[in-house]
């Protein structure tokens, strides 16, 4: 029995290390591909403690969605990122003293409640049937409470496609999302998108913006001489 | 069956069956070809051992550890896969009370290893098979996930042995006509094959393989065989009764029926990676997200109603 | 592994995901500071539903909750950073200035 606590133990210390490790790494790596993936890594380790805690689904479920959503990251990174491999290696922190000031702080105060405040003691009992219970609950008692987590999941898959579409708000998002020109003034590096293919989407509207004119910030195109 | 056999087992599945899946690849190639097959049963282990023998290939500033580690994770899951299928009614290797989830997390894992095999060669098409591999795999994702669920709803349990359980009477092959179909175009992305070959693609040149070369090539295509064989003992588990059989009341012959059940999905999974069309990324999202995601969910809405109470 | 432990862990990821979000300048990796904030609410949520509900399935659900969190913050928030990319070529949290004194 004794043995059978400290494997336990052992395995819950080895996780959290795992986690608070790469944790740090995160942000302290170089390479932004490898940033999201050692974040990946992080919660792997507290879905293994959660599955030591005895809530199997709900660790398997965090790695599932964690994987899904890590690898979306790594995508936006590539896309975001100014080196998204390391390979040239810059230091993009600001504010850095206030920051490790603020997350000592946080740590410490967190430590400091969970330490002297009196903590409950109700077990979890070692055969309980985890996954049954929450779907009672789920589709029982709380029905609405998930239902709302729908909805709301429903509402921001909508409005972040609003937020990103080609057709933006004010006008084609086109101008905004080409690269720089290449130099000052000139052409914008990769392919120009064609101004009318696919426009209106079954609308039939038709924008009056001039063809491929990009906004100031880059220079007037075409308009100085060569 | 104690720990020790059940380990043996897993590994002789694994090992036996990716030799199986590249005999299968080799009759099938040669049949839609019209010409006799060559070695068939020792020309893979000679096409394994010639790569392991090559000299291994460089690039420029890859991403060494990645490289290295994303075919172990690869076999990782694979061995992950085909651990949690029981093997008879006593149980599996890891017997979770949440199977099916433990599974889909390979699934998405399958896509982060791929995704860095590609990423981790700092080399142009490896990369684009990575991208275009995680725009069509995270996508099968959700429809292998409906398609799992409404098998979990009859046995009114997460856990593969209790679905395997709710299969005495009726498989779910029968009861649920449009999972392994689905299920089938699920596994031909977890193993690069067929119309969702994006990541190994031969328009790709080879695609994440492409600058590889001698031993880690054959650890990749290794895993990829792991994997199809991981997927096979997964399918026949939830949708062809796993370790049911006639004779189930002897426990001894679960692993026998799992083995010939694993070998028929296996067959079935190198037939459609031949025979089935192949198309462009953008006409597979298409497809994806406009007709099989809808009718995962309509033969998820179907399972419910039939497994109400 | 008493809850004491767990919460102290939960804390130190809190802490690392406070200093992330506070100290990176690009949007993506401040994004990753909030997910190592919810990583830990995540872990703490866990701690206390196993040690200290005897149980309850309202604690599950919590978890749930935290991780549909996530999804959304993650979803609204790369559709922000490429709405914003697209109005000023914003990649980093120091190129929005227009608030600044």
């Amino acid at each position: 029995m004794n043995d059978l606590v400290s494997g336990i133990d052992i395995a819950f210390w080895a996780l959290a290390a795992i986690a608070v490790l790469s944790g740090w790494r995160v942000f302290s790596t170089d390479s932004m591909v490898r940033a999201s993936f050692l974040l990946l890594l992080s919660f792997m380790a507290v879905a293994g403690i959660m599955l030591l805690l005895a809530a199997p689904y709900i660790g398997v479920a965090t790695i599932f969605m964690m994987a899904v959503e890590m690898m979306v990251m790594a995508v936006f990174m590539v896309m975001f990122m100014m080196n998204p491999a390391g390979l040239n290696p810059m230091s993009m922190v600001h504010q850095q003293p206030l920051a490790i000031g603020a997350g000592v702080v946080a740590f410490i105060g967190l430590s400091a409640a969970v330490l002297t405040s009196p903590l409950p003691d109700q077990p979890v009992a070692a055969d309980h049937r985890a996954i049954h219970a929450l779907g009672i609950e789920m589709l029982g008692d709380s029905m609405l409470i998930f239902e709302s987590a729908g909805v709301a999941l429903l509402s921001a898959m909508i409005g972040s496609v609003i937020l990103s579409s080609r057709s933006g708000r004010f006008g084609p998002a086109d101008p905004g999302s080409r690269p720089p020109g290449l130099c000052e003034g000139g052409l914008p590096a990769g392919s120009v998108p064609d101004e009318n293919k696919n426009h209106g989407m079954g609308h039939g509207m038709q924008h009056d913006t001039p063809n491929a004119a990009p906004q100031d910030t880059h220079g007037a195109h075409g308009a100085q001489g060569s | 069956m104690n720990a020790a056999t059940a380990v043996g087992a897993t590994l002789l599945l694994m090992l036996g069956g990716a030799w199986l899946v590249a005999v299968f690849d080799r009759i099938a190639a040669a049949l839609v070809a019209r010409r006799p097959v060559g070695s068939l049963w020792l020309g893979p282990l000679q096409s394994g051992a010639s790569l392991l023998v090559s000299r291994t290939n460089q690039t420029e500033h890859p991403d060494a550890l990645n490289w290295a580690l994303a075919p172990a994770l690869y076999l990782v899951l694979a061995f992950v896969g085909v651990a949690l299928v029981p093997f008879s009614t006593s149980g599996a290797l890891v017997d979770i009370p949440a199977g099916i989830v433990l599974w889909g997390a390979v699934e998405s894992l399958t896509v982060v290893a791929v995704f860095l095999h590609g990423w981790s060669a700092n080399a142009l098409f490896p990369l684009l098979g990575a991208y275009r591999y995680v725009a069509v795999g995270l996508p099968i994702m959700l429809v292998s996930m409906f398609v799992l669920i409404a098998a979990a709803l009859p046995a009114q349990s997460l856990a593969l042995g209790a679905i395997v359980q709710s299969q005495a009477g009726l498989w779910n092959v029968v009861r649920q006509p449009l999972g392994l179909p689905l299920f089938l175009l699920l596994g031909l992305s977890l193993t690069l094959r067929g119309p969702f070959n994006y990541a190994d693609s031969a328009d790709l040149a080879g695609g994440t393989d492409a600058e590889r070369s001698g031993p880690p090539r054959a650890v990749w295509q290794w895993a990829r065989l792991s994997m199809a064989v991981s997927f096979s003992a997964m399918a026949a588990t939830v949708f062809l009764g796993g370790p049911l059989g006639p004779a189930w009341g002897t426990a001894e012959l679960g692993p026998l029926w799992l083995t010939l059940k694993t070998a028929v999905v296996l067959a079935l999974l190198v037939a459609a990676s031949h025979l089935l069309a192949r198309m462009p990324p953008s006409r597979m999202l298409t497809l994806l997200w406009t007709v099989l995601l809808p009718l995962s969910f309509v033969g998820l809405v179907a399972a419910g109603i039939e497994a109400a109470p | 592994m008493t809850l004491q432990a767990l919460l102290i862990v939960a804390s130190a990821l809190i802490g690392l995901g406070l200093y992330g979000v506070l100290s990176q300048q690009s949007f993506v990796m401040l994004m990753m500071g909030f997910e190592l904030i919810l990583n830990g609410v995540l872990l703490m949520t866990m701690a206390f539903w196993s040690f200290g509900s005897a149980g309850a399935p309202k604690g599950q659900l919590l978890a749930i909750l935290v991780m549909a969190v996530m999804a959304l913050e993650m979803a609204i928030g790369f559709a922000l950073v490429t709405a914003v990319y697209r109005q000023r070529q914003a990649d980093t949290t120091e190129a929005l200035d227009t608030l600044k004194h």
